[in-house]
C-alpha cells in the first residue's frame, strides 16, 4: 500500500489515475478520450465505491476497501458523472472526448 | 440554600451558599456550549470543557462525606458529568433526620477527565434535645470540614461489560471537626484525621445492577464528629461500606447500601449504618436521592432512623 | 460465558461472524427481525437529529447505513443474520471519537429502544453487548 501510494503521489499524474481520499475524488474533474481506462485508487481511510448511471452508460462497482483499485473504460463520447453510493456528496465529472 | 441558624458562623454559611450559587450559576452558562455555535468564543472554548458527555446517572450522587457514591457508601465513579476529555462539577445538600438528632451536609465537587475527583463539603450534626440531656445545650451543634480526593486507578464501569474487573479508585479524606473540648471529654483523641479507602464499582449492565464494595482505614468516630481515636482504641481500623443499585429506569435507581464503623470510644458502642433508597436524576444538571436510613447506636440513643434526602445540582 | 464474550469479540475484529448467535434469546426478547430493523431506523434518524453527532454523517448514505446498522445489531442479538461490513475499528479510526461522541450515540440508541417499545431491562441486556465496542469506535 506504501508503494502505491508513493506511486500516486496523491494526483492523476498520468491524467487517468483518480484518487479518493478525504472523501474526494482528485481531481474533481477530468478529460480523457474515448476508449481511455480510469484508475480509481482509495487512499481513503474509508471503502469507497464507483457507480455511473446514464443512457450511453452505467457502471456499478463493489465495495472498494482502502488500497484497492478499480478500473473503469469509457467507450462512448459525453459527460459522464462518477459517484460513491456510500458517500452521496462524491462526484467526479468525466468529460470524453 | 437555607441551614439552620444553630449551625456554623456566618460567614461559613455564606461561604457555601455563594460557592453553591456560582456553581450553578455556571451550568446557565455551560448550556449554550453544548448547542450549535457559529463562531466559538474564549469563553465557549473554555466552558466546552463542560462537556456533560457522561451517561445520566454515571457519576453516581454525593455521600455524606461530599465524595461520589451513594449515600452511605463512597464509589470508584469519579463525580460529575464530565468525560476523560471535560469535567464536571457539581452541589449538594442533604438532610438527615433522625429519632434524636439530625445531621446537614452541603458540599461541591469536581470531576476532572474522568479520572481525580476533589471534593468538599462542610457537615453539622446536631443534638437536638439530647444536647440538652448530655449538659452540652438544646441544639448543640458539632461542626466538620471534609476535604476529599478521589483517584480512579483502573477499569471503567460503564464501558467494561466484557470484563470481570470493577472500576477501581482510590481516595483520601481529610476531616475536621470542632468541639475539641467535648470531644476530648467523651474519649476522643483527637479533633482531626485522614481516612483513605480503596473502592471498587461494577456495573453488571445486562442485569441493569451496580454493586459496589469500598475498605476503608479510618479512626473516625461517628463519621468524625465525634473526633478520632478513642480511650477505648487510637489505631486505624479497616471498615466496610457497600452498595447495590438496581436501575429501574434511566433515571431511576433503587437500592440498599451499609457502612461500618469503628468502636474507639467507651463512652457508647457503634454500630453499622443502613439505608435503602431511590435515587432519581431529573436530567443531567439534578439528582434526588430520599431514603431511609438506620445509623444504630448515637451516644446515649440506640436505633437513629429515619429520612435521608439529599439534592444534587451540577453538570 | 465471558471466554465466549471475548471470543466472539476478537471474531468480530476479524470481520468474521461473532458467536453471539448460539443463543437468540435476546433476539427474541427485543422483537425479531423486525424490531431491530426499526430500531436501526429510529436510531439513525436519531443520529441525524443530534447536533452533537449529525456532521459525522454529513456524506454518508444512511440507507446503506441503516442496513448495516440492522445486521450489526441482529447478529450482536444473537439472530440469524450476517453482518457483512467492517470491524468497528476500522469502521471508525478515521473519524477520531471520543467519549462524548460515542455516549452521544448511546443517549441515541435508547430513546430508539425506548420509541420501539423495549423494555428496560431488555435495552441493557443489548447495551452491555454493545458497550465493549468504546474501546475500538474511541480514538480520542
Amino acid at each position: 500500500m506504501l508503494v502505491f501510494a508513493a506511486a500516486a503521489s496523491g494526483q492523476a499524474d498520468d491524467g487517468h489515475t483518480i484518487v479518493q481520499n478525504g472523501r474526494a475524488f482528485h481531481p474533481g474533474e477530468v478529460t480523457i478520450a474515448h476508449g481511455d481506462t480510469l484508475s480509481f485508487a482509495n487512499q481513503d481511510e474509508f471503502i469507497h465505491q464507483i457507480y455511473v448511471k446514464s443512457d450511453a452508460m452505467t457502471f456499478d462497482s463493489d465495495e472498494q476497501p482502502p488500497g484497492q483499485t478499480v478500473q473503469l473504460k469509457f467507450p462512448t463520447a459525453g459527460t459522464f458523472e462518477v459517484h460513491c453510493h456510500i458517500h452521496p456528496k462524491m462526484a467526479l465529472v468525466v468529460h470524453v472526448k | 440554600m437555607h441551614i439552620g441558624p444553630e449551625i456554623g458562623t456566618q460567614g461559613q454559611h455564606l461561604r457555601i451558599s455563594v460557592l453553591a450559587l456560582a456553581i450553578l450559576g455556571g451550568a446557565v452558562f455551560a448550556a449554550p456550549a453544548l448547542a450549535d455555535a457559529p463562531a466559538p468564543s474564549a469563553l465557549d472554548n473554555g466552558m466546552a470543557m463542560f462537556d456533560s458527555g457522561k451517561l445520566l446517572a454515571t457519576g453516581g450522587v454525593t455521600n455524606v462525606e461530599g465524595a461520589g457514591g451513594g449515600g452511605l457508601a463512597t464509589w470508584a465513579l469519579i463525580t460529575g458529568y464530565g468525560t476523560d476529555n471535560g469535567v464536571g462539577v457539581d452541589a449538594h445538600y442533604t438532610y438527615v433526620g433522625l429519632s434524636d438528632y439530625n445531621l446537614q451536609t452541603v458540599g461541591v465537587a469536581i470531576g476532572v477527565m474522568d479520572r481525580v475527583e476533589l471534593s468538599y463539603a462542610w457537615s453539622a450534626f446536631d443534638t437536638q434535645q439530647t444536647g440538652a440531656a448530655l449538659g452540652l445545650g438544646k441544639g448543640f451543634t458539632f461542626h466538620q470540614n471534609i476535604a476529599g480526593l478521589k483517584v480512579k486507578l483502573f477499569g471503567d464501569a460503564i464501558y467494561d461489560q466484557d470484563a470481570w474487573w470493577p472500576q477501581i479508585s482510590a481516595g483520601a479524606q481529610y476531616k475536621a471537626t470542632d468541639r475539641s473540648a467535648v470531644i476530648a471529654f467523651v474519649g476522643g483523641k483527637s479533633h482531626d484525621g485522614v481516612d483513605v479507602y480503596l473502592t471498587g464499582t461494577k456495573l453488571f449492565l445486562a442485569q441493569s445492577l451496580l454493586v459496589d464494595i469500598t475498605l476503608r482505614e479510618t479512626k473516625a468516630n461517628q463519621l468524625g464528629f465525634l473526633g478520632f481515636g478513642g480511650d477505648k482504641s487510637n489505631g486505624y481500623s479497616t471498615q466496610f461500606e457497600g452498595s447495590a443499585a438496581y436501575l429501574f429506569r434511566r433515571n431511576l435507581a433503587l437500592g440498599a447500601e451499609f457502612r461500618t464503623k469503628p468502636d474507639n470510644l467507651s463512652i457508647a458502642k457503634e454500630d453499622a449504618a443502613f439505608d435503602v433508597f431511590a435515587a432519581y436524576f431529573l436530567n443531567k444538571n439534578f439528582s434526588l436521592t430520599l431514603a431511609y436510613v438506620n445509623l444504630g447506636n448515637i451516644v446515649i440513643h440506640d436505633n437513629q432512623q429515619g429520612v435521608y434526602a439529599s439534592l444534587q445540582a451540577g453538570f | 460465558m465471558r471466554f465466549f464474550t471475548v471470543a466472539a469479540f476478537v471474531l468480530a475484529c476479524a470481520g468474521a461472524t461473532p458467536a453471539f448467535a448460539d443463543d437468540d434469546s435476546l433476539f427474541q426478547d427485543l422483537g425479531g427481525r423486525d424490531v431491530i430493523e426499526k430500531i436501526a431506523q429510529y436510531t439513525a434518524a436519531n443520529f441525524l437529529a443530534d447536533p452533537r453527532i449529525k456532521a459525522t454523517f454529513d456524506d454518508t448514505n444512511m440507507e446503506r447505513f441503516e442496513k448495516l446498522l440492522s445486521a450489526q445489531f441482529c447478529v450482536v442479538a444473537g439472530g440469524p443474520c450476517e453482518y457483512k461490513g467492517r470491524s468497528m475499528k476500522d469502521a471508525h479510526r478515521a473519524l477520531g471519537l471520543d467519549n462524548a461522541d460515542f455516549n452521544a450515540v448511546v443517549e441515541d440508541l435508547q430513546d430508539a429502544l425506548d420509541k420501539a417499545g423495549v423494555p428496560f431491562a431488555t435495552q441493557n441486556r443489548f447495551l452491555a453487548r454493545l458497550a465493549p465496542m468504546q474501546h475500538d469506535i474511541v480514538t480520542k
